[in-house]
């Protein structure tokens, strides 16, 4: 391998992971550090409604659109779907009392008021990935009355599922403790990740990289995945330790005892057509914490895919850009 | 090329890696050096487990596998897991006993000394117990790697066999891994280590905050009540703008603000 790294090396100092989002768009509005986007369309609309994209706190957004080759986004617009996406920001010291009822009511919900009263619409189609699932999800129990359509991705719904290590360490963890009055650091949360799988995740990748002696765009692909995942805001204190304490450790929204605000989050009051995305090799949502939404929502339109893909995968490998977006197209089509 | 991401690279592979140097290495590509270590070194075991095992009759196929789950199990025995980083290299140490008497106008101060040194011997004992899974779970995988080449006869030293190799290899220690972290006893060395850190940190703070408002300095707490009041009153705002939307009382609201609370601190399960 030596010879292989020495070539890896100079393909990694060479790379230029480039600018995050690849796909044109525009930012329509924006309240304190969060921002709401509009892609440009690049194919013949297929869907009326406007798709509104809730991505995870914890992680940039721009994973959804990495690069032209690697982008769910970019396989939405080609699809014929009107995008919109919302950034979270980078919260600091200022926002540590936010709460999530401040992320539904005031960021997301301003989000979605903003869309409709732009399109002249009543209810628009709503695409939460990951810890946006669930936050898609309570605010689609909270205002149905605004959601036509919803599709989460990767969500956790059963965080007690025996394979969520994530959950059995968390609930142990004094999280008022650990929060204080504070943010959480990113860069802590992201030990956390990779201490769910050390070997893999801090050594074989990196290995198979010298391995692979990957060419420049290789070497480039890698360096924006790697740029991604390092890229981790501080989580706003308040609503990380509501969610952590709701749902890791309480499970309060698959037994149906969240109350946001004092609103019940009653999944059962959920009738809209529902699209659950899963990876069946997802290491931080198993499969089974997503599953678990079938029994819980008062939907009769309840679809669930499962790809053989992992958590990352499903918004950047190959076959992710082949079969989700057009997953998503069709069903949305269809209602 | 972006420095950002690159320097995040080289500080992040240089600290997980075995036998890298903790610090000063980041700035430069050697830092990728670790790296192609562990796999000369991987290779270098693999080769003498194929040279040992071809053609030998079956005891001593198994001797050789056995020996390459060895020289494994002593290649990974250093591994930095991510909860030990801070290891020996951040926070205090103990700087007072625990139990001795805190007496005079310092006292305040000598007990908060004390709560500290007790959270960082905390903190040290949850550190070692998870690094004793983490080895154990090297030697757990390095016996069930050395069985497994034992029960299959081995390839050609090629490429891809050797990196077939280092694959399974980190199935085996992930499997291993995975079966402690798991368990019971994981978790609760986790959550010490955490919530001891958590402890430690909160008596630090109160130290700067007392030490801030003897120089008169704004402190944390301060800064936090006015954020908390301008908070108020952006909500009391934003409600009463949203009462003057004509379409307001078609819309659940929240119920009414107050100024965000200090949630009471939970005790850890035990």
């Amino acid at each position: 391998m030596t010879n292989n790294s020495f070539s890896a090396l100079a393909a990694l100092a060479a790379a230029t992971p480039g600018a995050a989002g690849c796909s044109e768009r525009e930012m329509v509005r924006q309240s304190g550090k969060v921002k709401l986007y509009r892609y440009r369309p690049i194919a013949r609309p297929s869907v009326s409604t406007p798709l509104l994209i809730v991505y995870a706190l914890v992680n940039r957004p721009y994973m959804m659109d990495l690069q032209e080759d690697r982008s769910l986004i970019r396989g939405l617009l080609n699809e014929g779907l009107d995008v919109y996406l919302i950034d979270w920001g980078y919260p600091d010291g200022a926002d540590r009392f936010t709460t999530l009822a401040d992320y539904l009511d005031d960021h997301l919900a301003g989000c979605v008021a903003h869309i409709l009263e732009a399109q002249h619409l009543d209810a628009l189609n709503m695409l939460g990935v990951c810890q946006g699932g669930v936050l898609s999800l309570c605010f689609s129990a909270l205002q149905p009355q605004r959601i036509k359509n919803l599709i989460t991705m990767v969500t956790p719904v059963d965080f007690h599922s025996p394979a969520d290590l994530l959950s059995k360490w968390a609930r142990r963890i004094d999280i008022a403790a650990w929060v204080g009055d504070g943010n959480v650091s990113g860069d802590v949360l992201n030990q956390l990740f990779l201490s769910l799988m050390p070997f893999r995740l801090t050594q074989q990748k990196y290995v198979d990289l010298l391995a692979a002696n990957p060419d420049r765009a290789g070497a480039e692909n890698f360096m924006r995945v790697e740029q991604w995942i390092f890229d981790s805001p501080d989580q706003a204190g308040a609503a990380f330790r509501e969610f952590v304490i709701w749902f890791y450790q309480e499970n309060r929204l698959a037994q149906n005892r969240l109350e946001i605000s004092g609103r019940k989050v009653d999944l059962r009051t959920l009738r809209v057509p529902v699209l659950n995305l899963i990876g069946k090799r997802d290491h931080l949502v198993p499969p089974a914490a997503s599953l678990a939404l079938k029994g819980l929502v008062g939907s009769r339109d309840y679809t669930a895919l499962e790809f053989d893909l992992g958590h990352i995968g499903m918004y950047i490998s190959a076959r992710a850009q082949h079969e989700v977006p057009a997953s998503i197209a069709k069903w949305l089509a269809a209602r | 090329m972006q420095p950002d991401p690159w320097a995040q690279w080289l500080a992040f592979s240089a600290r997980f890696t075995p036998g890298a140097s903790p610090s000063g290495t980041a700035q430069n590509a050697s830092s990728f050096a670790p790296f192609a270590d562990l796999s000369e070194h991987f290779n270098a075991a693999a080769r003498a487990y194929f040279d040992g095992a071809a053609n030998a009759p079956a005891p001593a196929a198994a001797a050789a596998a056995q020996s390459f789950g060895d020289s494994l199990r002593e290649l990974f025995s250093d591994i930095q897991l991510p909860w030990n980083l801070s290891a020996g290299t951040g926070g205090a140490p103990p700087m007072f006993a625990p139990n001795s008497p805190a007496l005079g106008a310092s006292r305040e101060s000598q007990l908060r000394a004390q709560r500290m040194a007790e959270a960082w011997r905390r903190i040290e004992e949850a550190q070692r117990r998870l690094q004793r899974f983490g080895a154990d779970a090297v030697r757990e995988a390095a016996a069930t790697f050395g069985a497994g080449l034992a029960a299959a006869p081995p390839q050609a030293p090629s490429a891809e066999a050797l990196h077939k190799l280092y694959g399974t290899w980190i199935d085996c220690a992930e499997d291993a891994y995975a079966r402690a972290a798991h368990g019971e006893p994981f978790c609760n060395a986790l959550a010490d280590y955490v919530n001891a850190s958590s402890e430690w940190r909160k008596e630090l703070q109160a130290g700067i905050e007392h030490s801030a408002k003897l120089l008169d300095l704004p402190t944390r707490s301060e800064i936090n009540t006015l954020t908390q009041r301008l908070m108020a009153v952006e909500h009391e705002l934003r409600a009463l703008r949203e009462q003057s939307r004509p379409e307001a009382a078609a819309t659940p609201q929240r119920a009414p603000q107050r100024a965000p609370q200090r949630v009471p601190r939970k005790k850890a399960k035990p």
